[in-house]
């Protein structure tokens, strides 16, 4: 198997964007990315593209994304796929892009993401966010995501002691590392009492304990390690990547205080990568609702199951914590662009490893191994990546 | 907004949602609902006896739904009650099964109330009332 570098990376800010549509924002993000290669690119070099979008614009181009937008970039002839598995598309264009490249098949490849959240009504964006759960029967008990991923934590808090106060403590956190991030949809901070104290959604969250709805895309370039170093000498390297499934439904799950996707995805990321948990020095994780950040800490191996909310008690995953998660702000803060959120993290992620984090309060010093976890819907699948620095 | 469940699809899923009807496995005996093609437990058996579940069960676990947090086709209900809960329910028999609570205690939803199975409007789309099964407490401790 081929080595896989990324060698660059882009992303649009988070957010919301009247004016800009789906080809607007990967375009942006395509042309950071390009621009963030140090040495000169000629960018008919790449041979594929994989595109993770849920939606396109809910539903605005049903088929054929991803030759539309590669030809609205320049690239009207590479190899372009839309990559679909709802909230982890965009982990799963990062998935394939690299087993494109390891395989030896391709040396240049592009991973990307996007998605237009910020166009329809309210009512259309729940309908669209619904049906990609286990829409016969977990849909007709009148359950959108927030609902199933509601019944997680409150059977996490039955067995294992998880208060209320431990899931603001996650959205207090991610906000807060939002606030240094230009890329943040959200970049302010809220008090604990707040976040306690929001608009009930689905007991016991409120809408603290979601994530928005995003307007977004992000593009890193993957390439063949053998050749990384002609096109810069800071690459970060995909030292292991992994994806697995699972049941859709909830009620189909031996256990629902973890996901069984995440924990085959970690296992075979950390096999390849030949590191362990501990090795980890920050990680982005999926954190569309509080309780979902909670379950990756155990399913990652941070913590054993059932003991996440001492790593917060702790303050073991703040910025200046042992294992810092989420410096981007998560999903909570940084917002959630279905399609683009994989991709969103693996850019946050080589811009820490090659000490680029723009402003100096929010850089993770002496990094070595990062992990990004993207996770679809309530965990029917689930990507894992681990990242080494290159410049070493 | 196009239908979200097509009424031919509904009717495919009667025999579930008005009557509860498993699946046992003829291989490992074990009871799949909602129906499987390959059983989920052995992962091998492919034939299946049809068997009527009780309907009894214990919440396994529980949420309430809020306005924000209701689908579209749900919203009106979350308008005229405010909110409604919905339970994930562990059937005597074996499966767990998500369905809203109807009749919620004064004293609040705790996890490992025993509840049964009730007959229920669902919701209505294309104009046509959808039945099935909701649970509520359970009137005895049979």
């Amino acid at each position: 198997m081929e080595g896989v570098a990324i060698i660059g990376a882009g992303q649009t800010r988070y957010g919301d964007f009247p004016n800009k549509g789906v080809k607007e924002l990967f375009a942006e993000a395509y042309l950071e990315m390009l621009q963030s290669v140090d040495q000169s690119l000629d960018p008919q070099m790449i041979q594929a593209a994989y595109i993770g979008c849920l939606s396109a614009g809910s539903g605005f181009q049903l088929g054929q994304l991803a030759p539309l937008l590669m030809g609205h970039v320049g690239l009207p002839n590479v190899n372009a796929v839309r990559i679909e598995n709802a909230c982890a598309s965009g982990g799963f264009a990062l998935y394939n892009a690299a087993c494109a490249v390891a395989s030896g098949k391709f040396d240049l490849v592009v991973a990307a993401g996007v998605e237009k959240m910020r166009d329809v009504s309210s009512s259309k964006g729940r309908y669209w966010l619904g049906v990609s759960g286990d829409t016969e029967y977990e849909r007709l008990a009148g359950s959108t995501f927030a609902g199933i991923y509601a019944l997680m934590a409150a059977r996490y808090m039955h067995e294992y002691g998880l208060k209320r106060e431990h899931l603001s403590m996650v959205a207090v956190k991610n906000h807060k590392h939002a606030v240094a991030n230009p890329k943040a949809q959200f970049r302010k901070e809220i008090t604990i009492e707040q976040a306690m104290n929001g608009v009930p959604v689905a007991h016991p969250f409120n809408v603290w304990d979601c994530s928005p709805t995003t307007d977004g895309a992000a593009v890193v370039l993957l390439c063949n390690a053998k050749i990384a170093r002609n096109f810069t000498s800071k690459p970060v390297y995909l030292k292991g990547f992994g994806a697995a499934s699972d049941y859709l439904a909830i009620h189909d799950r031996n256990s629902i205080t973890r996901l069984a996707a995440t924990r085959k995805a970690a296992a075979e990321a950390y096999k390849q990568a030949g590191i362990g948990p501990g090795d980890v020095n920050f990680a982005e994780v999926h954190d569309c609702f509080t309780i979902a950040e909670i379950l990756a800490y155990g399913d990652l191996g941070f913590c054993e199951e059932g003991r996440a909310h001492y790593l917060l008690e702790e303050g073991v995953t703040q910025l200046n914590g042992k294992l810092p998660v989420n410096s981007s702000g998560g999903l909570k803060a940084k917002g959630h662009p279905i399609g683009a959120t994989g991709c969103g993290m693996a850019c946050e992620i080589f811009k820490q490893l090659r000490d680029e984090a723009k402003e100096p309060s929010r850089q993770i010093k002496n990094a070595r191994f990062a992990l990004s976890h993207n996770v679809g819907g309530s965990g029917g699948t689930a990507a894992v990546f681990i990242y080494q620095r290159g410049d070493e | 907004m196009g239908a979200h469940i097509s009424i031919p699809m509904y009717q495919r899923a009667v025999p579930q949602r008005y009557r509860l009807a498993g699946q046992k496995c003829l291989k490992c005996g074990k009871v799949n609902f909602p129906p499987k093609a390959v059983c989920k437990y052995c992962l091998t058996g492919a034939e299946f006896e049809e068997i009527q579940l009780s309907g009894r069960g214990i919440v396994y676990s529980y949420t309430v739904i809020a306005g924000g947090g209701a689908p579209p086709e749900f919203s009106e209900e979350a308008r005229c009650k405010g909110k409604y809960p919905v339970v994930l329910v562990e059937l005597e028999e074996g499966p767990r099964v998500i369905a809203q609570l109807v009749n919620p205690p004064a004293e609040g939803i705790t996890i490992g109330m025993k509840v049964e199975a009730v007959f229920r409007k669902i919701y209505e789309e294309e104009g046509v009332i959808r039945y099935g099964f909701k649970f509520r407490p359970a009137t005895s401790d049979s």
